[in-house]
């Protein structure tokens, strides 16, 4: 798992992204923020209106004038309908929102995997793009759209009560306003404020990344022999505490100016208007004799329900605004156009495959990857792609399945622009076995099958699996081959060795029909016997098939008709293996050296 | 009764944690619980007693410049509350905090190097406080913070409820006669929500595990090459579709309690109850003043307030922070079984290493992963050893670092048991370098050294020697990695393993361990390799693990395995002449080799 990195300091306009996410929320299930702005508008009403000043101002103003008792208790009466009516509402309003958010997951989850299919394994590939894209899902992983909704519900149930507050202190008497309206400042000096920590934060960031680093290796698993049998341990706990030393030099630094900000906040917010309130009430009881019990009792709730919608809008203008890059990166993510376009035709029966003058060159790479390589493939061949790391081999094969575009040149399919075709049913000619071979946490057959699987479909995921070698260990399990791979959620599923995960994903290529099998170094896991087995039946399976070999042992290659030499993105050479070994060019010169270890001394012994 | 001792449980983990923090900074501790009070209290005292003090001085008509007096005092209260406050957030506490992350993260390191390497190979232990710890330690300002404002609330629950007893010990009755009558469906509801939070966290496991699939790299060519799409698709609608069930069912419950307790708390108690016999109080028998009436109604909010999260909310998160303590504490009191032993072993010049009537088995295995092992090796020998994946050398290799202790039997260096020496003297004597080996987000030098003092010039040395060629600008000091440097170098794969390799030159030692050196190279890389361990490795013993045959054709001595035990051992030449499995192995795959050579097939 990649770690969110968030050390650009990235300003995207806020409303524009808010109102994007928000229109994809309420085409998913409009009931979430509907709900939400039921609870909320019933909830701020109440608490902040009903409860703190109406309830107060009424009864108070029967006692102030000394009123009745029966006329007290109707009143009272009237406040408990409407209060449990409200509350009432505020639950049905939380109920409907609660019982939407999953939903909304779900839709938006199903938009989101279908439009991650379309993208360019490119896009993965650039650190850049993956960084945006793995800020986008945070919005569906992390809640982020129903935060989203409980924000802008929780503004407009504050401006109600907000409004209603207001108007209800002007009429007692406007001057109180004066002493209420500074708590307004607070969205000022809150803003100035966060901003400062913002700053602050974002020099923390390198610090606490390395603290979030070192104490990852201090606990996970693969780094706990290091731990104990070096001192690596001391050197990454003098990085830990060199951060958090310079954590806390830049937290003095800031010291300061938080506190003076702070008091700045709360003056606003609680000393001016509480401090204000009493003296000019104390001043009115004593000089004007016009302030009610009622009214100052008032006005002092007042204060509070301000205060709280004020600080509740600050937090969630806060919350919104930082929350507006993530919307725009699933916004970038939705509107992201593919590069490697859909053909229409479908890509019939295979003849032939041609690379004709092909370069490629990684987006943002300073150099070509492959250079003007130029070849066919040939139904029924077989064709060995060999090189050192780093010549170009995996490249060739992303190219071959489409999974990047020629930068310059052209690749045909039975003499056809690649281009033309229908991806499906281009990349359905295939076969793969990757390299980095991944399993699915589902049933055994259903990994093998790639789809539910029938009773049949059972049979032939077993048939494949023996062929692959995985059958004895997957018939072990009770529940065979539909044992479910991971024990993650499933009780008595089961988690396979490197070396199993790789035959039961080589299953795969016996399991169904294909016309060219492309197998990425597939024994890199196996120990020498099984690595003998499982190349031995992979020939087997693809005997009348087209089957391309991408190694850099050398001894897979020389059963292979053709064998392509690979160095620094160039066919170096080109032939049979005796042809190669003939010319005595790098592919004979790698052949002797790899295997001189094995003849070598051994020899003598055949001998 | 369960539930009785699940409670005192709760209290001695929160207590046990408190004494933790103060273990680390006593300082800290006390003066956040004095915040939580300077915090909470002031203006709640206000809202109540400076509220009364204006009214009764109102209604009272005498001396009315005493408003100023109460004035002067509220103001001064608020002046002093935020001022302490704010003086103590920015300047002590900001920096005391990180303090305190790092006194309690040194200690969770140290105990987590010094755990067994078994509890690494217990999933449910690793789970369960390895992994919960290392993603739980920025909670514990959460769990601080919680404290801090549970006494909070406490102190001005007490203080706010005395002052009520005095005006009229009647009100206070209501109040809790309210608020404990409706306790039950406060937890009621907060038992729902564990039951909610439980179960969500269980179904959202597997649909969180389909949405991954689609949100990461690592499957992207799987999902695209195999037609599997509708299946994964198909998969994560079913889990998400419990997801939705389970939230609805959940919800339908948890609104209606929510809703039947704030209408019985909130509206029926504090807006209808209590008013009542208020208004009662003021207007009929008039036993009691408006500003009564007004503090006392405040006060009421505030207890309500206090009461709920003192009982059903702080409570709900003190049972869930609760485990997560305990586990602390269990981690933290751990025992372990590998052990220093008396003296300090030497790590000058190789010493005769002798392995006797060995015998391993994981803890939790029945089968012995090794078997009655015998082996002895000479100072400088080079040593290989072969065999099946499974067949115990890594294992092997495992014992000799006291990784592991043996099951039965010992291992003796210069004849003394290595469990009768220091865990850490011993360890000086080896150079290991692992088949999953793991590079830094440090120094390169760091990485070769893996300790504080590099030495830069035997680095560079070290990693000449191990076929390593990347032009490095920065020499040894170069970054590796972009997890904070963004300058940082990344390493191929064999560029990497070539690194890890020069660790083994590079470690001043007697022994050196390599596991599977050469797995990341192609074959030119790997041969050269195999020839410069050999020149640079000629002051050491060197015990290395390889699958590919031909690196082992040079050691002076090959050891196979098979099902935890060594069925052959000898020299290249001695196995293949005695032609069992390590000849018939070398033949599969040499094989392939000889084939189509001219030479060969005569």
């Amino acid at each position: 798992m990649r770690f969110i990195k968030l050390h650009e300091d990235v300003k995207v306009p806020v409303v524009k992204n808010v109102v994007y996410a928000a229109k994809l929320i309420w085409k998913a299930d409009k009931w979430l923020p509907l709900g939400y702005v039921i609870a909320l508008a019933s909830e701020k009403f109440f608490s902040l209106f009903i409860q703190n000043i109406l309830f107060l101002k009424t009864l108070l103003t029967v006692i102030d004038s000394n009123g009745d008792f029966h006329a007290y208790a109707r009143y009272l009466f009237l406040f408990l309908v409407v209060s449990v009516a409200l509350k009432a509402l505020k639950w049905y309003g939380y109920y409907l929102s609660h019982d939407a958010t999953k939903k909304v997951l779900q839709r938006l989850n199903n938009q989101l995997f279908e439009k991650a299919y379309t993208l360019d394994i490119g896009c993965y590939e650039d650190p850049k793009f993956y960084d945006n894209y793995q800020r986008a899902t945070t919005v569906l992983s992390d809640g982020y759209f129903d935060v989203l909704c409980y924000d802008l519900a929780t503004i407009a149930g504050d401006i109600l009560a907000f409004v209603a507050v207001i108007v209800t202190v002007a009429s007692i008497a406007p001057m109180y306003l004066l002493f209420l309206l500074p708590v307004l400042a607070v969205f000022a000096v809150e803003t100035l404020k966060s901003r400062k920590v913002y700053k602050r934060d974002l020099e923390m960031t390198t610090n606490n990344r390395i603290k979030a680093y070192v104490k990852r290796t201090m606990f996970l698993r693969d780094y706990s022999k290091d731990m104990r049998t070096s001192n690596i341990f001391l050197v990454l706990l003098h990085r830990f505490d060199a951060a958090i030393k310079a954590n806390i030099k830049i937290l003095k630094e800031y010291g300061v100016s938080l506190f003076l900000y702070s008091m700045l906040s709360a003056m606003c917010s609680e000393f001016l208007p509480v401090v204000g309130t009493y003296a000019f009430a104390g001043y009115q009881f004593i000089h004007t004799r016009t302030m009610t019990i009622s009214g100052f009792s008032v006005v002092l709730s007042a204060i509070n329900s301000v205060r709280e919608a004020t600080w509740d809008i600050a937090e969630c203008f806060d919350e919104l605004s930082q929350m507006a890059l993530f919307f725009n990166n699933l916004r970038d993510f939705f509107d992201y156009e593919p590069q490697i376009r859909d053909g229409g035709k479908e890509a019939g029966s295979f003849e032939t495959i041609t690379f004709k003058n092909v370069t490629f060159r990684y987006p943002g790479a300073d150099k070509n990857s492959l250079e003007n390589v130029s070849f066919t493939l040939r139904k029924g061949e077989t064709l060995a792609i060999v090189g050192i790391n780093g010549a170009g081999k995996s490249t060739l094969v992303k190219l071959l399945m489409r999974f990047y575009d020629a930068t310059a040149g052209e690749i045909l399919y039975n003499g056809v622009n690649v281009k033309a075709y229908n991806l499906e049913s281009l990349r359905g000619v295939f076969a793969a076995v990757f390299q980095d071979y991944k399993n699915f946490a589902i049933s055994v057959n259903e990994n093998v099958m790639c789809r539910e699987c029938s009773a049949e479909d059972k049979r032939t995921a077993e048939t494949a699996m023996r062929q692959s070698g995985a059958w004895e260990k997957i018939s072990a399990f009770p529940k065979k081959g539909d044992t479910v791979l991971t024990r993650e959620f499933e009780e008595d599923g089961a988690g396979l060795s490197g070396g199993e995960n790789q035959k039961v994903s080589t299953a795969r290529l016996f399991a169904r029909d294909f016309e060219i099998a492309v197998l990425d170094e597939p024994s890199s896991a196996l120990d020498p016997v099984a690595e003998y087995k499982m190349y031995e039946n992979l020939v087997r399976a693809t005997r009348q098939k087209t089957v391309v070999f991408i190694s850099h042992r050398l001894s897979s290659a020389v059963l292979s008709d053709r064998i392509l030499v690979l160095s620094g993105g160039r066919i170096v050479e080109e032939g049979s293996h005796a042809a190669l070994m003939a010319r005595n060019g790098d592919y004979a010169a790698m052949f002797r050296k790899q295997a001189a270890a094995y003849d070598g001394k051994a020899g003598d012994i055949d001998a | 009764m369960r539930k009785k001792a699940k409670r005192t449980s709760m209290i001695s983990n929160i207590l046990y944690f408190v004494r933790l923090m103060c273990s680390i900074s006593p300082v800290f501790v006390i003066t956040q619980l004095l915040w939580g009070v300077v915090m909470n209290l002031p203006s709640r005292l206000i809202s109540v007693l400076g509220v009364k003090c204006m009214i009764d001085i109102v209604v009272s008509g005498e001396e009315l410049y005493r408003l100023y007096y109460a004035v002067g005092v509220i103001a001064l209260v608020l002046i002093l509350q935020h001022v302490l406050s704010y003086t103590y957030r920015e300047f002590y506490w900001n920096i005391a905090k990180e303090k305190l992350y790092q006194g309690l993260n040194q200690k969770l390191y140290a105990k987590a190097k010094s755990l067994d390497l078994e509890k690494y190979d217990d999933p449910e232990f690793y789970n369960n406080f390895i992994l919960t710890i290392e993603t739980s330690t920025d909670n514990i300002q959460n769990l601080l913070g919680l404290v801090t404002h549970y006494f909070g609330s406490l102190v001005s629950f007490v203080a706010i409820s005395s002052i009520l007893l005095a005006i009229d010990p009647i009100c206070l009755t209501i109040i809790l006669v309210v608020v404990g009558v409706f306790l039950p469906l406060s937890r009621k509801v907060g038992d729902l929500q564990m039951g909610r939070r439980r179960d969500n966290t269980r179904f959202h496991r597997r649909s969180d595990y389909f949405q991954r699939i689609f949100f990461l790299q690592d499957y992207t060519k799987e999902v695209r090459m195999h037609g599997i799409k509708p299946l994964l698709i198909d998969r994560y609608n079913d889990a998400a579709d419990d997801v939705v069930k389970n939230q609805s069912k959940y919800w339908k419950k948890i609104s209606f309690f929510y809703a039947l307790q704030e209408s019985g708390v909130q509206v029926l108690g504090f807006m209808f109850v209590l008013p009542l016999y208020l208004g009662y109080c003021v207007l009929v028998k008039q036993s009691l003043s408006a500003g009564d009436f007004v503090a006392t109604f405040n006060g009421a909010c505030q207890i309500a307030m206090s009461v709920n999260f003192l009982t059903v909310w702080a409570l709900a998160q003190f049972s869930e922070r609760g485990k997560m303590i305990e586990k602390y504490r269990e981690f933290l009191a751990g025992d372990c079984k590998i052990n220093d032993g008396a003296s300090v072993a030497q790590a000058a010049a190789p010493q005769t290493l002798e392995i006797k009537n060995l015998s391993f088995t994981y803890s939790g295995k029945e089968e012995p992963t090794l078997k009655n092992i015998n082996l002895t090796i000479q100072p400088y020998e080079k040593i290989a050893l072969v065999g099946y994946n499974g067949a115990g050398k890594t294992t092997l290799t495992n014992l000799l670092l006291r990784l592991y202790d043996p099951t039965e039997g010992e291992i003796l260096i210069g004849g003394q048991n290595i469990k009768d020496v220091t865990v850490e003297s011993h360890k000086n004597r080896f150079a290991a370098v692992f088949q999953d080996f793991q590079t830094y987000a440090c120094t390169i030098g760091e990485n070769v050294a893996l300790d504080v003092s590099v030495d830069s010039a035997r680095v560079s040395q070290a990693l000449r020697h191990s076929g390593f060629s990347k032009d490095l600008k920065q020499g040894a000091n170069t970054e590796l990695l972009r997890e904070f440097d963004d300058n940082g170098v990344m390493l191929s794969g064999g560029e990497s393993q070539k690194m890890a390799v020069a660790r083994a030159f590079y470690k001043d030692c007697p022994f050196a361990i390599l596991d599977e050196p050469s797995a990341n190279l192609d074959p030119i890389a790997e041969y050269e390799l195999n020839q410069a361990m050999l020149e640079a490795a000629v002051h050491k013993t060197v015990i290395f693990i390889s699958h590919r045959l031909s690196t082992t054709v040079g050691a002076d001595r090959i050891y196979v395995m098979e099902n935890g035990e060594i069925i052959e051992s000898g020299s290249h030449q001695e196995l293949m002449a005695k032609n069992g499995a390590y000849a018939y192995m070398f033949k599969l795959q040499a094989e392939k080799y000889r084939q189509k050579q001219p030479s060969q097939d005569v």
